[in-house]
C-alpha cells in the first residue's frame, strides 16, 4: 500500500504515439517511481491530456500512472479537428491505447477506467463493445451525462441525428465558467488553441451511436467496482438523469460520490486533491481480483 | 500570518534545514573530489530524462547519443531561440515534449528579441538540481557562519521572494526563478523563514515598498545576516533607511508597519535608530551592530562595488553568492574564497570553447564548434560556457565568458568575466568590457586614486571617441584630461587595434569625467526605481552616452 510519509517522486512525462490508420493518436503517460495502479483517461469534448498537468505528478505521488489518450482529432494527436469519426474507429482507438497501456504497466497491476463528460459516453459505450477485451479493475464516470442524447431527444430526433452525414459545425456553447471559478483556469480554458469547441453534426451522430451501445446493452458488464462521482451540483449535466442511467447500467451495484463544489471541471475546483486520492484508493483497492 | 505563526514555522523547520543543507554541501563536495563521475553522471541523467522526449525522438537523438562523445557529435551547440519552436509546443503539452519529466512553471528572464524567455521548470530540475544548487550554498554559508541561525530574526534574506503570479502560459506560471511562490511540493525551495512576514506575498511588491518592510521587521533585532544577489541591493538597502528614517523611527516608536499595528511599540530601538541617523554617513553596522555577514555576486562588475561595500559594511564578513542564471547554475560557493568558484560539478553538463573563438558566428552559420570537457580547460584562460540542463536546454551557449582561475583536484576554479561579444567598435577596434575595465583601473591606479562604480559610451563625432564617467572620491575636473590620457595609453597597450586607430587618426582619445562618490550609484538607483526592480542591473556599459548629461549634466 501507499508509502504515507515520504518525499514527492520523481514523476517522469513521456508521451507514447499509438499508430493507427496512419494516424499517429498521443498517449500521455505521467509514471511514478513505484508503480503500483493505473487509470486511463477519458477526456471530455473540448479538454485534452494538456489540462490534466498539476494532476498527472498528483496521481504519480500516489504510485498511480495516469495515463490520457489525446483523443483522433483533439490535443496533439492526428485527426480531423472537430470531428469524431464513426463508433469502431474511435473505439477502436481507445482500446489500440488501451492494449498499450497493458503492455506497459503488464497484467497484474491494477487498471482503472475513468471518463470525464463526454469521456465517460465514450468510457461505457467501449466497456459494452462486443470486441473490447482489455482487462480492467474499476471504472470511474466523473459528471458525465450518460444517456444525455437519449434523454434530451425525442425518438424522431434520434433517428433523424443518426442519419446525419453534415460537416457543418455545432457549437457546444461551453462556457468556462461553468467548468471552474478560478479565474486562472478559465483564462486557460478560454485562451487553448488546442480546445475542441465544436463538432460536426456527423459527429453528434456518432455520439448518438455510442450511447446506444450502453442504452441498449449485448453484454453483462464484468464484476469489477465501478462509481459516479461529480459535485453536489452540475451546471451542464443533468445529474439525476445521469445516475439513473448510471444505476441501470451497473444494475445497481455501483457507487455514488458527490465531492462539495458546484462546478464541472472538478479537476479546476478545490476538490481536485480529494477526487486525485480518491479514485487513487478506488484504483487500488481493488486489488487483482477483479478483472473484467 | 502573526508573530507566532512564522516563528513557529520557523523553529519547526531549522533543524531540518540546517541538516538538508548541510548533506547537499556534502555531496557537492563528494562530487567535487570525484568530478569526472560527476559529469559522466549529469550527462547520463541528461539523456536518461531526455532521450524519450518527442523532441529527441524526431531528432533521432535517442539513438545516436550515448555518452559524452556521440552526445557532442550528435546535438548542435544552441541558442535560446533555437528552442523557440519546441518550447512553444512544450507549453501545451507540459512535459514529454523536450524532456520526460513535468514542467511545473516557466521561468521568466529577458530575451534577446524583448519577448521574455520561457526556460522549462521541470518536476526533475527541481529535485535534481536547482533546490539542491541552493541547499549546497547555504550549506557552505552555515558551515561558515552559523549564527546566521541562531534565531528567527538572524538572517534577512533577499535573494529570493514570494510574489503571487498573474502570468500564465496555457494555464502555468509564468515567473522569475527568484520567485519562490507558490510552494510546488515539499521539496521546493522551504527555508526556515519561508513564512516571516518580510518574505511572504502580502508584502509589497516594489522594490522600495518591499525594501521597507524587510528592513521595519528586522530593525531593533539581532541581525546577523543579510544575503542577496546583487550588491547593488545591499547599497540601497542603506540607502532606504535614510530616506525612510523618519517614517521607520515612527513605526518602531509605535509598534505599527506603515501606519499598520504589527508587534509592540520598541521606544529604545526607536531612539537608537534616530542616533544612528543622525550621521549622514551611517552604516548599516551602525543600524545593526551584530551584523557578521552579508553576501552577493562579488565578482565582474559586480566587484565594482567593493568599495561601496566596505563602506556599507565596515568589519563584517562577505560570502559570494552563487554564478547562476535563469538557465542554470555555473558555480556554487564552497568556502570564503570571495572571486572564485568550482564549476557546480553536478549542476550540468558542461563544456567550454576559448573566447578567442567566434562562437556566435560559427553556431550562426550552423558549424560544428569543437569543445573542451571541465577537464581540459587550462588556468589563465577564458572560455565560452556551453551547458547541458536537465530541463531539456542541451548544449546551450550561454553567451557568457568565464576565467579560470586556477584547477584544483582537478575542478576548474572560475568565475565569471563578461557577457560575450564586443562592447563597441567604431572603426573594427572591437573593444571590450574586460578592456575597457582594465584600462580605467590601471589608470586610476596610476594616479593614486580611488574608484567605485564606473560607466562608459560611444561618442560619434570627427573622430568618435570613447566617454566614461568614473566614481572617486578625488573627482576633480582638475585632474580628469591627465586621468584620460592615462587610460587613454592604458588601452593602447591592451588593444592593438584601438592604439592603430588612435594613431591613424581614426578615433579620439577616450574622454574620462571623475564624478563624485555615489553619483553613478544615484543614477542607477533611480533608473531602478522607475523600472523593473528585480530585473534592472548595473550595466558599466552603454550603447550611448545619455547617462553623460543624466549624471553631470553637461
Amino acid at each position: 500500500m501507499l508509502e504515507l510519509k515520504r518525499p514527492p517522486q520523481n514523476t517522469r512525462k513521456e508521451i507514447v504515439h499509438v499508430r493507427r490508420d496512419g494516424a499517429d493518436l498521443a498517449l500521455h503517460l505521467w509514471r511514478p517511481k513505484n508503480l503500483k495502479g493505473a487509470i486511463f483517461y477519458f477526456h471530455g469534448l473540448q479538454s485534452h491530456a494538456g489540462w490534466l498537468w498539476e494532476v498527472g505528478p498528483q496521481y504519480a505521488n500516489n504510485d498511480i500512472a495516469l495515463f490520457v489518450l489525446d483523443r483522433r482529432g483533439s490535443g496533439i494527436s492526428d485527426g480531423e479537428r472537430n470531428d469524431i469519426p464513426d463508433v469502431d474507429t474511435v473505439l477502436g482507438d481507445y482500446a489500440a491505447a488501451l492494449a498499450a497501456v497493458r503492455g506497459i504497466i503488464g497484467d497484474e497491476v491494477p487498471l482503472q477506467l475513468f471518463g470525464h463528460c463526454l469521456g465517460g459516453s465514450f468510457l461505457a459505450a467501449l466497456m459494452q463493445h462486443r470486441d473490447f477485451d482489455i482487462p480492467y479493475d474499476s471504472a470511474v464516470f466523473c459528471s458525465t451525462w450518460l444517456g444525455k442524447l437519449h434523454a434530451t431527444l425525442s425518438e424522431e430526433q434520434r433517428e433523424a441525428l443518426a442519419k446525419e452525414t453534415g460537416t457543418q459545425l455545432w457549437d457546444a456553447a461551453l462556457k468556462s465558467t461553468d467548468f471552474t471559478d478560478s479565474v486562472k483556469y478559465q483564462h486557460y480554458i478560454d485562451n487553448d488553441d488546442l480546445a475542441v469547441r465544436q463538432l460536426t453534426k456527423r459527429s453528434r451522430a456518432t455520439l448518438l451511436g455510442l450511447e446506444k451501445l450502453y442504452m441498449e446493452p449485448e453484454r453483462e458488464l464484468p464484476p469489477v467496482p465501478m462509481g459516479y462521482v461529480s459535485g453536489l451540483t452540475d451546471p451542464i449535466v443533468d445529474l439525476d438523469d445521469a445516475h439513473k442511467t448510471f444505476i441501470e447500467m451497473t444494475r445497481g451495484r455501483g457507487g455514488i460520490i458527490k465531492f462539495p463544489t458546484n462546478q464541472h471541471y472538478l479537476y479546476y475546483t478545490d476538490v481536485r486533491t480529494s477526487l486525485v486520492n480518491w479514485s487513487s484508493t478506488y484504483t487500488l483497492i481493488p486489488g487483482l481480483d477483479h478483472h473484467g | 500570518m502573526s508573530i507566532s505563526d512564522w516563528q513557529k514555522h520557523w523553529k519547526a523547520r531549522r533543524g531540518r534545514f540546517i541538516e538538508e543543507c548541510r548533506q547537499a554541501h556534502e555531496r557537492l563536495l563528494a562530487d567535487l573530489k570525484n568530478p569526472g563521475a560527476a559529469q559522466e553522471r549529469v550527462l547520463d541523467d541528461i539523456i536518461g530524462v531526455s532521450a524519450a522526449s518527442l523532441h529527441w525522438k524526431e531528432r533521432g537523438y535517442d539513438t545516436l547519443a550515448k555518452d559524452a562523445t556521440s552526445f557532442r557529435s550528435a546535438l548542435p551547440i544552441m541558442r535560446y531561440d533555437d528552442f523557440a519552436e519546441v518550447i512553444e509546443r512544450e507549453t501545451r503539452t507540459k512535459g514529454g515534449t523536450l524532456t520526460c519529466s513535468p514542467v511545473l512553471r516557466w521561468l521568466k528572464t529577458s530575451g534577446t528579441t524583448g519577448t521574455p524567455k520561457r526556460v522549462p521548470y521541470t518536476l526533475h530540475w527541481l529535485l535534481t538540481y536547482r533546490i539542491p544548487a541552493m541547499m549546497a550554498m547555504w550549506g557552505t554559508y552555515l558551515e561558515h557562519h552559523p549564527e546566521l541561525l541562531a534565531h528567527p530574526y538572524a538572517t534577512l534574506d533577499t535573494q529570493t521572494v514570494r510574489e503571487d503570479v498573474s502570468d500564465f502560459v496555457h494555464g502555468v506560471e509564468h515567473q522569475a526563478v527568484s520567485n519562490r511562490h507558490p510552494q510546488i511540493n515539499t521539496r521546493d525551495w522551504n527555508p526556515p523563514w519561508y513564512e516571516a512576514p518580510w518574505f511572504g506575498p502580502d508584502t509589497p511588491t516594489s522594490h522600495e515598498g518591499r525594501m521597507y518592510h524587510r528592513i521595519r521587521h528586522l530593525l531593533g533585532r539581532n541581525l546577523h545576516y543579510i544575503s542577496s544577489i546583487n550588491p547593488s541591493t545591499l547599497i540601497s538597502l542603506r540607502d532606504l533607511i535614510a530616506v525612510h528614517g523618519k517614517s521607520l523611527v515612527r513605526d518602531l516608536r509605535e509598534g505599527t508597519v506603515e501606519g499598520e499595528p504589527w508587534g509592540e511599540p520598541d521606544p529604545a530601538a526607536a531612539d537608537r535608530l534616530e542616533a544612528v541617523l543622525a550621521d549622514p554617513a551611517f552604516s548599516l553596522k551602525d543600524v545593526w551592530p551584530s551584523l557578521t555577514l552579508y553576501s552577493c555576486w562579488l565578482s565582474a562588475s559586480a566587484g565594482l562595488y567593493q568599495s561601496k561595500l566596505d563602506a556599507v559594511f565596515p568589519g563584517v564578513a562577505k560570502l559570494p553568492f552563487m554564478s547562476c542564471g535563469t538557465e542554470g547554475v555555473t558555480t556554487i560557493p564552497v568556502d570564503d574564497t570571495a572571486h572564485s568558484q568550482p564549476l557546480a560539478i553536478s549542476q550540468a553538463f558542461f563544456e567550454f570553447v576559448p573566447a578567442s573563438v567566434p562562437l556566435g558566428e560559427l553556431v550562426e552559420r550552423g558549424e560544428a564548434v569543437p569543445t573542451l570537457l571541465f577537464d581540459e580547460v587550462e588556468a589563465g584562460e577564458d572560455y565560452h560556457l556551453v551547458m547541458s540542463q536537465g530541463n531539456g536546454l542541451y548544449r546551450l551557449w550561454t553567451g557568457d565568458i568565464y576565467h579560470v582561475d586556477r584547477v584544483e583536484g582537478g575542478v576548474p576554479w572560475i568565475h565569471f568575466l563578461r557577457r560575450d561579444g564586443v562592447f563597441h567598435s567604431f572603426t573594427g577596434e572591437k573593444i571590450t568590457e574586460a578592456q575597457v575595465t582594465q584600462a580605467i583601473e590601471q589608470g586610476v591606479a596610476g594616479l593614486g586614486l580611488d574608484m567605485g562604480l564606473y560607466m562608459c559610451g560611444p561618442q560619434w563625432g570627427e573622430p568618435p571617441h570613447y566617454v566614461a564617467l568614473v566614481e572617486s572620491h578625488g573627482s576633480d575636473r582638475g585632474i580628469d584630461a591627465a586621468l584620460s590620457g592615462r587610460i587613454d595609453e592604458e588601452l593602447k597597450t591592451i588593444n592593438i587595434e584601438y592604439a592603430s586607430k588612435r594613431d591613424s587618426g581614426r578615433l579620439g582619445a577616450i574622454e574620462v569625467v571623475t564624478v563624485p562618490h555615489d553619483a553613478i550609484n544615484a543614477y542607477v538607483e533611480s533608473r531602478r526605481l522607475a523600472g523593473n526592480a528585480t530585473q534592472y542591473k548595473y550595466k558599466p556599459f552603454q550603447q550611448d552616452i545619455a547617462f553623460v548629461a543624466d549624471i553631470v549634466g553637461d
